[in-house]
Formats: C-alpha cells, sequence, structure tokens
C-alpha cells in the first residue's frame, strides 16, 4: 500500500515531467531552426529546378555531404535501440529516464535520413520506380527497405512506453489545452492501465527491443555497403559494417548526452537526470570511443602498412595531404580527446561531458564526410578530359543550406516532441520511485 | 571568279592538285563542293550508284548533306535521268538504274554517271561524271579449299575475261570483311582468274557451320566496285556459349535475382515485418481491452 | 539463342546490299549481313534494272535506307541482338591523342558540352616506363558492378553484351557511378545544353539521346549502329585506326581498313583487359604500346586545349 508521502511524491514528479509551453528562449529556438529549415527548402526548391548542377558534386565526386549527412543521420538513429533496447535488455536500470530522449532522436533522425536520399537523387520525381521496378539484388533497395523497417519500429517503440503516459497527460486537460487533449485522447484514451493491457504492453516491449537490435543493426551494416559493395580504395574493406556501427554507437551516444544536457537545463531536471547518469553514460561513451578507435586503427593501419599503389594516393591525401586537417580533427575531437576527458572523474560532470558530446557529434559528422569524398577523389583510373573543377570538392551554398536545413528540421521534430510528449517517461520514474521508497 | 571556281572545282582531282586553294576559296562569295560518283553492282544484279559530295573546311574535308543531286546515264537530258537524290548527314546519296533506262542501258558496253549540282545559296553550281565498263565477278570454290573469283568485261556481246584486276578475296563479318589469307589483294591472270587459299580454319560460322566469302572488286578505275557472294560450309558450328543472359546473377534484371537472394531477403522482410503487424495488432488488443473496462 | 538461319540471304542479297551502302558506310564494304536479320519484306516489288540490262523485281523494304528501320522497343532494346557478343580492341600502340573518337562521339551522341564518355588518359604505370594515352569507354564488363547496384534496372546487360541506360527510368541515384571501377560514367548534373529538337525526342537507350537532366549516361558501343550493321563512331573517326571492334562469336574485329581475326589479334600481340583482378570481365581488350606509331608527345598539344 501506498502511503501519502509516495503519493505527493507522486503528484511533484507528475508536475516536473509534464510538458510545458515554451518559454521566449524556446519560442526564439523554434524560429531560428525554421528560418534554417526555409533556406534549406528555398535551397532545395533551386535544386528541383535546375538540377544538381547547383551543388559542386560532380562526375568524379559524385556524393557528396548529402550522403555524408545521410550516413550521420542513419548514425545517429542507432541510439534509439542502444539505450532502449541494448540497456533494457542488459537491466541496466539507470537508463530508463533516457530512453524517451534516445527514441525521440532516433524518430527525427531516421525521417531526415530518408528525406536526405531523396533530396540526393538527381530526378527525384522518379522516386516509385524504387516500389515499381525495384532489384532486390541493389543494396539501395536493402538500404530502403530497412529504413522503413526501421522507422516503424522506433515509432512503435517511440509509442508503446508513452501509453501509460497519455493517460496521466489526459488528466491535465486545462495545462495542455484542448487541441492537444484530442490528440492525447486519440492516442491513448484507451489505456486504463488494467494489469492485461500492461502485460501485452510490457511483451509487446520486449518483443520490440528484440526486434530493434538486429534491425539497427541491419540499417547500418546496409548503409556501410553502400559503400563496401564498391572496389573505391577506402570503401573496399571488409570492416566496413563493424567500423560503421561501432561509429553510430558513439555518435549517438554523444547526441544523446548534449540532449540530456539541454533538457536537464531547460526543463530543470535535475531531479531526475542526475550526476549519476552523466558519470554513467560518460562510461558508456568512453567504451564506445575506445571501440571506434579501435576499428579506425583496423581500417587505417593495415592499409597504411601495405600502401598498395590504388590506395596511397587516397591514404597520404588523409593522413598528410589536403584532407589531414579534417581526418586529425576528426579523429582527435571526436575520438582522442573525449576518451582523455572522459577518462577523469571531473570530466563525467554535466558540462564536460556536454562539450565531450558535442565534440563527439562533430567530429562523427566530419569524419562522415572523409569517408565520402577523399576516396571519390582518388579513383583507379586518371581525372583526365574533365573540366577543372570536377578535380575538387567542396559543398556549394545549396548543399550547406540543405544539409544544415536538414539538421534544423531534425532539431525542429525533437523539440516538437518533448512540447507535446514528457520527455522523461512519467509512469516508469513513478514506478522506480515507489520502488526506491520501499 | 565564278567561273574560275566552276573550272577549278569541276572535279575532285582538280581540287587535289590545289591544297593551297582554301584561304582562297574563303575569299569567295560562295563554298564549292565536289561531288564523287561511284559505280557498284552486288552480285550481278542490280547496278547503282553512291555520290558522295565534300567540301573543304579549314584545309580539311567535310561531308555534305542536303545537296541535290540530278543523276544521269550517259547524256544529261530528261530522257536519260536516273534520279534526283539528295545527300545524306554523311554526304551521301545512292539511286539505283531504273527499269526505264532498260534500252539506254543495253545500247553501250561503257556508261557515263553524270552528277550535277544545280547550286544553291551556299554553294556553287558544279558537275562531275564517272565511266566504267560493264563487268561481271564470279565466284568459285575448290574442294581443296582455295577461292576462285573471275572477272569478266563486256566487249561487245561476249563477256570476255580480264587481267590484272585485283580482287579481295574475303569472309563476310560483321563490320567489315576478313581475307581468307593474309594477303590482302589477288590479281586476275589471262584467264580472269585470281584465286587464294582459305587459310581461315575453324573460323565460326553459322550453326550449320556456313560462312559467306565474297570476292570484291574495290574502287576499280575501269569497272568500279563489284562484288560477290558465295556460302561453303567452311566454318565451325556456332555454337552458343554459356550466356549469363538468362541465369539469375547479382548483374540480372529484377526477375532473375538469384535464388538463394531472394529467399533470405523474402524471409526476413516476412519474418521482421510478421512481427510488426502482430505489435500492431496488439496496440488493438489493448484498445479493445480498455474500451471495454 | 540461336543464330537465325541465313538462307533467305540469298535471293535478297542485292536488295540488302543496296539497303546497307545507302546508309553511308565505306563502299565496298557493305555490312548486309547484320542488315539481313532485322529488315522484314514489306511485300510490295519494285522492278528494277540488272547489269545484263533484264529487269528484275526485288522487294520494297529492301531498298528503304537503314534509318527507316522500325524503330527499337524499349524492351528489344533490352534484350540486344541474339547470338552476338560485342567486343572492342583499342591498339595503344596507335594513338596519339587525337581525340577525334571524343568529338565524334560527343557529337553523335549529342552530348552536353564539357561531358565525354571516351576519355583519353595520359597513363604510366611508374617512374621509370613509358607513357602512353590510352583512350577508355565504358568496357561493357560481362559482370557489370554497376548494374548490379543499381536500385531500378535502368542500366542493364543485355545478351549481346551490351550495358545500356534507360534515362527514362534512371532516379539518378549515382551508386553506379561510385561502383564502376574504371569512372566512365557521367551525370548530366543540370538540363544538358542540347538542341532544342534534339531534346525533345523520345529516349532510345540504344542511341542514349536525348541525355536528360538528372540521369546517368556512358559509352553505349553505339548500339544502335551495330543494330544496323556499322561501326560505332569512335572507330570510324580514328584516323590512326586505334579501335577495332567486332562480334566475337565471329572472332573477327575491323576499324573500318583492317579486319584481324580476334584471336590472332590477341595472340600476336598480347591483348589484354583493364584491371582483371577485379572479376569485372570487361568487353574491351587493350593492345599494348609497343612499336608505337607515334612519340607520347605527339599528344601532348592536343591535351593542353582540354586540361587546362
Ligand atoms: S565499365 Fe563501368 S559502366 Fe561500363 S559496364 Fe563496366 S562497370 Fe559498368
Ligand atoms: S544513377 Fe540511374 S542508372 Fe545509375 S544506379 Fe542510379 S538509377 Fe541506376
Amino acid at each position: 500500500m501506498e502511503n501519502s508521502k509516495s503519493i505527493a511524491g507522486e503528484e511533484q514528479i507528475i508536475q516536473d515531467l509534464l510538458p510545458r509551453k515554451f518559454k521566449n528562449s524556446g519560442k526564439i529556438l523554434v524560429y531560428i531552426l525554421s528560418a534554417f529549415c526555409l533556406v534549406g527548402i528555398y535551397a532545395y526548391y533551386r535544386q528541383l529546378r535546375y538540377g544538381l548542377i547547383v551543388t559542386h558534386m560532380r562526375d568524379y565526386v559524385s556524393w557528396g555531404i548529402y550522403i555524408s549527412n545521410f550516413v550521420f543521420f542513419v548514425a545517429i538513429s542507432l541510439v534509439g535501440s542502444l539505450i532502449t533496447a541494448v540497456f533494457r535488455l542488459a537491466g541496466v536500470k539507470w537508463g530508463s529516464p533516457l530512453t524517451r530522449i534516445a527514441e525521440m532522436i532516433a524518430v527525427a533522425a531516421i525521417i531526415f535520413a530518408s528525406i536526405i536520399i531523396i533530396v540526393d537523387m538527381g530526378s527525384p520525381e522518379r522516386f516509385y520506380n524504387l516500389f515499381l521496378y525495384g532489384r532486390i539484388q541493389s543494396p539501395i533497395i536493402w538500404d530502403v527497405i530497412v529504413i522503413t523497417t526501421y522507422f516503424f519500429i522506433s515509432i512503435l517503440l517511440l509509442y508503446y512506453p508513452l501509453l501509460p503516459d497519455l493517460q496521466i497527460l489526459l488528466r491535465f486537460k486545462e495545462k495542455s489545452g484542448p487541441r492537444l487533449h484530442k490528440f492525447y485522447s486519440y492516442l491513448g484514451s484507451f489505456w486504463k492501465g488494467s494489469h492485461k493491457q500492461y502485460l501485452l504492453s510490457k511483451k509487446a516491449i520486449n518483443a520490440l527491443c528484440i526486434a530493434i537490435i538486429p534491425v539497427a543493426f541491419t540499417i547500418h551494416t546496409v548503409t556501410s555497403w553502400l559503400f563496401a559493395t564498391t572496389y573505391r580504395p577506402g570503401w573496399d574493406s571488409t570492416n566496413f559494417g563493424a567500423y560503421f556501427i561501432a561509429g553510430a554507437f558513439l555518435v549517438g551516444a554523444g547526441a544523446v548526452v548534449v540532449a540530456m544536457y539541454i533538457f536537464r537545463k531547460w526543463y530543470g531536471l535535475e531531479k531526475y537526470i542526475t550526476l549519476d547518469h552523466f558519470d554513467k553514460m560518460g562510461r558508456v561513451l568512453v567504451l564506445l570511443c575506445l571501440l571506434y578507435l579501435y576499428f579506425n586503427v583496423n581500417e587505417f593501419l593495415t592499409p597504411f602498412f601495405k600502401m598498395k599503389e590504388s590506395e596511397a594516393g587516397y591514404l597520404n591525401d588523409m593522413f598528410s595531404g589536403s584532407f589531414a586537417p579534417v581526418f586529425w580533427f576528426a579523429i582527435f575531437t571526436g575520438i582522442i580527446l573525449p576518451i582523455i576527458i572522459l577518462l577523469f572523474k571531473k570530466g563525467r560532470k554535466p558540462l564536460p561531458m556536454f562539450i565531450v558530446g558535442i565534440m563527439v557529434v562533430v567530429g562523427a559528422w566530419f569524419k562522415r564526410y572523409l569517408i565520402v569524398t577523399p576516396t571519390l577523389l582518388h579513383p583507379f583510373m586518371p581525372m583526365h578530359d574533365v573540366p577543372a573543377s570536377y578535380h575538387h570538392y567542396f559543398p556549394s551554398w545549396e548543399e550547406w543550406a540543405i544539409t544544415m536545413g536538414s539538421l534544423a528540421g531534425a532539431i525542429l521534430i525533437i523539440v516538437a516532441l518533448c512540447r507535446v510528449f514528457p520527455i522523461i517517461p512519467i509512469q516508469e520514474t513513478i514506478n522506480e520511485h515507489h520502488e526506491t521508497a520501499k | 571568279m565564278k567561273l574560275l571556281n566552276k573550272i577549278l572545282f569541276g572535279s575532285l582531282s582538280l581540287l587535289f592538285l590545289l591544297p593551297g586553294y582554301n584561304a582562297f576559296a574563303q575569299t569567295a562569295d560562295k563554298g564549292s563542293v565536289s561531288v564523287a560518283v561511284s559505280y557498284f553492282n552486288a552480285n550481278n544484279k542490280i547496278p547503282y550508284v553512291v555520290v558522295k559530295v565534300k567540301t573543304k573546311v579549314n584545309g580539311k574535308f567535310q561531308n555534305v548533306g542536303g545537296i541535290p543531286l540530278k543523276l544521269s546515264l550517259n547524256k544529261d537530258s530528261e530522257g536519260t535521268l536516273i534520279g534526283k537524290v539528295v545527300t545524306n548527314e554523311q554526304g551521301e546519296a545512292t539511286a539505283i538504274i531504273p527499269q526505264s533506262l532498260k534500252k539506254e542501258w543495253s545500247s553501250t558496253v561503257k556508261h557515263t554517271f553524270i552528277a550535277a549540282f544545280a547550286g544553291n545559296a551556299k554553294y556553287d553550281s558544279t558537275s562531275t561524271s564517272l565511266t566504267v565498263s560493264k563487268a561481271k565477278i564470279l565466284i568459285d570454290t575448290t574442294s581443296s579449299r582455295s577461292v576462285v573469283a573471275t572477272v569478266m568485261e563486256l566487249k561487245d556481246t561476249t563477256w570476255t575475261p580480264v587481267k590484272g584486276v585485283d580482287v579481295v578475296l574475303a569472309i563476310r563479318r560483321l563490320g567489315s570483311d576478313l581475307n581468307i589469307n593474309e594477303t590482302a589483294t589477288f590479281a586476275t591472270d589471262s584467264t580472269g582468274k585470281a584465286s587464294g587459299d582459305f587459310k581461315r580454319d575453324s573460323i565460326p560460322g553459322d550453326l550449320k557451320g556456313n560462312i559467306t566469302l565474297v570476292a570484291k572488286v574495290l574502287d576499280n578505275d575501269t569497272y568500279g566496285n563489284l562484288f560477290i557472294e558465295k556460302k561453303v560450309h567452311w566454318g565451325s558450328k556456332f555454337v552458343s556459349k554459356a550466356n549469363d543472359f538468362n541465369a539469375r546473377t547479382l548483374f540480372a534484371t529484377r526477375a532473375k535475382a538469384p535464388v538463394w537472394l531472394m529467399v533470405i531477403a523474402t524471409g526476413i522482410i516476412i519474418g521482421v515485418w510478421t512481427v510488426l503487424i502482430l505489435l500492431v495488432q496488439n496496440i488493438l488488443k489493448i484498445k479493445k481491452l480498455g474500451n471495454e473496462a | 539463342m540461336e543464330l537465325k538461319d541465313s538462307s533467305r540471304r540469298d535471293f535478297l542479297i542485292a536488295g540488302l546490299a543496296v539497303a546497307a551502302i545507302a546508309t553511308g558506310c565505306t563502299p565496298g564494304s557493305p555490312f548486309e549481313a547484320a542488315v539481313g536479320d532485322d529488315v522484314k519484306p514489306s511485300g510490295k516489288k519494285v522492278k528494277l534494272l540488272s547489269v545484263d540490262g533484264e529487269e528484275i523485281e526485288v522487294d520494297e523494304a529492301f531498298l528503304k535506307p537503314v534509318p527507316h528501320m522500325p524503330t527499337i522497343t524499349n524492351a528489344e532494346a533490352r534484350v540486344g541482338i541474339p547470338g552476338k557478343k560485342f567486343v572492342m580492341v583499342i591498339d595503344l600502340s596507335r594513338c596519339k591523342n587525337l581525340k577525334k573518337c571524343q568529338s565524334a562521339c560527343n557529337h553523335a551522341h549529342d552530348l552536353n558540352p564539357g561531358e565525354n564518355w571516351i576519355k583519353v588518359d595520359p597513363m604510366q604505370s611508374a617512374e621509370h616506363t613509358a607513357p602512353y594515352w590510352e583512350p577508355t569507354t565504358c568496357m561493357h564488363c560481362d559482370e557489370p558492378p554497376c548494374v548490379k547496384v543499381c536500385p531500378v534496372d535502368a542500366t542493364f546487360k543485355r545478351q549481346d553484351g551490351i550495358v545500356l541506360i534507360d534515362s527514362d527510368r534512371c532516379i539518378g541515384c549515382r551508386f553506379c557511378m561510385a561502383a564502376c571501377p574504371y569512372s566512365t560514367r557521367v551525370f548530366n548534373w543540370g538540363a544538358p545544353e542540347i538542341p532544342a529538337d534534339v531534346a525533345s525526342q523520345p529516349y532510345s537507350a540504344e542511341t542514349s539521346i536525348p541525355q536528360k537532366k538528372g540521369t546517368v549516361g556512358k559509352c553505349d558501343f553505339c548500339a544502335d549502329m551495330t543494330r544496323m550493321g556499322m561501326l560505332p563512331h569512335c572507330v570510324s573517326a580514328c584516323p590512326n585506326g586505334t579501335f577495332f571492334y567486332g562480334d566475337l562469336n565471329e572472332d573477327s574485329v575491323t576499324n573500318g581498313a583492317e579486319t584481324f581475326r580476334f584471336s590472332d589479334l590477341m595472340r600476336d600481340k598480347g591483348g589484354y583487359r583493364l584491371m582483371e583482378d577485379l572479376g569485372t570481365k570487361p568487353s574491351v581488350y587493350y593492345l599494348p604500346p609497343v612499336s608505337r606509331n607515334f612519340p607520347f608527345e605527339s599528344g601532348l598539344e592536343n591535351d593542353k586545349l582540354q586540361n587546362k
């Protein structure tokens, strides 16, 4: 039986965690993000009108930052499965306040991954051909299938744990306003919290957690195969699937850390996202950094040791040539420095963690850039009989605008989701509260 | 000046004699074209003429399309008109001797083909002619696998062998003919015969091993172009090699995806999506429970 | 797959020869062999004169110039010509980077200016080996990696070995460009600058005309020319006879002026293919640059024009 104290605690928790209207700073953020999106949309309009000529991609660098960005989004989306599924299955209790954030990031990222892949197409108006004429032999079709599946699972994984929270949200009609209330009741008015319902939902969540792991691995492996199924130096690697997954776990975890910090500050959730959470996430992050470092060594050391003729140009360009600044920046900022910082207990405090998270995410973005571009600039055949502009690549403003727009769009989705839904699962927190109270 | 052009460009040969003329031509009001006429006869059946029109731009020859030409036989008159043709993009046009010229054709053993261009806004008028003697080519093979070609000319009313004509003996192939051995041409002897040994053993033929031999006289000053064909059984049988086109491969069309790939892919898709559909059903179940309560 | 019986050819041959010549291939080497299989008799006869002055009747269809051949449907273009296996041989000892092949190709396919399907690369394998010019086209690989990865069957392999592109279907994902190790594919990044009447034609995979915005393009082995029994444009354009083209099933290749037995060329001159180790099985063979006709330097001048 619950005592009165715990009921008071319960109300407190609910009050703390209910989604709130944006304050001014929130509104400004939304405006800024929307502005980025609008510029991106305008740039895309130009691209539709004039063709991919508005980008600086050309015959050699035929994939540019769009594809890097796509890989980046796919990578980030992996976090949903990491925090939710892996932690849940591994019985990691402290992770539960982070599950909602992770799922929101995953959904936003996967949506924009699919948008970006359409943006990259030269003839997007023929998108339907993928369904009319899809060839199962093509890794792109595998990707289309897996992304759709993953999107669907992510939505389910966001939705199921939301059901008990929706019931709570429905209790606060005045607070949410009539429209949101209607929306909530549409989504979850049928949830009565009965034991039977609870059992069904629990079973479903377990099934989802199991299902999402192989699918998450597949989505990232298949994305890496877009590169690894070609002959190009730098892509022709059997290590690629694992290398991508390790990188994806890392950037996903980094993104969660950043989100944790921001939401904690904004909503004053210090009670729910505690120093302990940061410390634990810090340890996870170090582990993932080390794992990724290991795969990087695998990916670069052995080719470097051999210096095959076909790969030498590409490797030299990365290590000491024109891509060296970006390469070493990505390695140091994205992997090495985070390891060093996070090894110290002080480094696992919220603010340093936040900075490390940003470093990891930014480093990861540039890492994706390096996966795509340098390889394309070092084909087997000499780059010859083409205009001079084909010999190098720097994205055009349209490419930047669309990329920034898509990043802003993904953040906007996250922001919108956290306006509507509680960022920390209320019911779960209450349950845990009861357990600790006992 | 125009008159001068006409005279100078009346024939292709003159043009070759004046390689330095192009600078001069550019200053003229109109360009000049050169017309070349060649005579062809396939398998001693239908004779026809091909005209080719070129012009010189910056010292280089270029084909001129869209040039209307009047072709006539022996003399330039209405009654002897072979036909009016217009050159295509390659600067060429073909005309077949019509049946109406039967009388004119049979009247002599030598024929003159006249190609006349009346001139247009861009080019000056010109005309050229080609005279050929009626000739025939025959092809035969021996049991020891050599090819014999005979060239004969019509003298008065009898076909008489001619000596010293260069004949190409070859096998028909895609895009060109492959000589039957390393020799490029064979000259006819006093009996009008030229023979060569077939040295292309086991060259692929059709399904039955048939190949087509051809004997050709090319660009002969007196006889024009003549050729004749014969099918022989000297090739090796065409064996259709294992072709991947209909096989199930990774590079085949969607309908021909490898079975293992389809099985794995559909298996996984069905497996995962069944789970997902069950999970959606589960939501409906929960809903029903909630609505009952 | 079988070769068509060619017995019909005997009595039609005269007409066929006319049809072939009329299309403008080198007089004296008419390609009626290839034409014969595709022209269907119309039933309408015309009377013509024989060399003996006799009248003979010939079906009208065989007198028509070949360009009036029935247009090839997309489905036919995807299957290719049965019984053929087209190959190209490029003799590196004859190339001096004149790039006539390139300009002929660009013109024939109405390519966007600046876009080249044929590239002539200066090659030098190692510091102390001699440089040479290497023209490259699409290799029409027998196990084409580009076709493997295409998600929508827009690029496909035909039974005669030619790899073509259906620009009406291509979604412009450029995966094939990444997959092709020979970097032969080009992309129409913007709307190609081509005459309006060309651009408004319906697309044909065999001519690759017109090129379209947002789709990929590459050498098509002039599948349309081959169907008519004519040589690809690059082959006839090269004044040095660098390119040879033919049917492997006939064991013969030609550059228009010279014709060789393919197997003899390979044996006597040491033919090879590019990047054999990748297992792509190209249909383009190279003859090494031995006893060259031109010094490497003779091509440098021409190269500067394009590769500033
Ligand atoms: S050369 Fe390239 S484009 Fe051509 S068939 Fe081979 S892989 Fe495809
Ligand atoms: S760019 Fe076109 S041809 Fe190439 S893989 Fe994509 S859809 Fe296929």
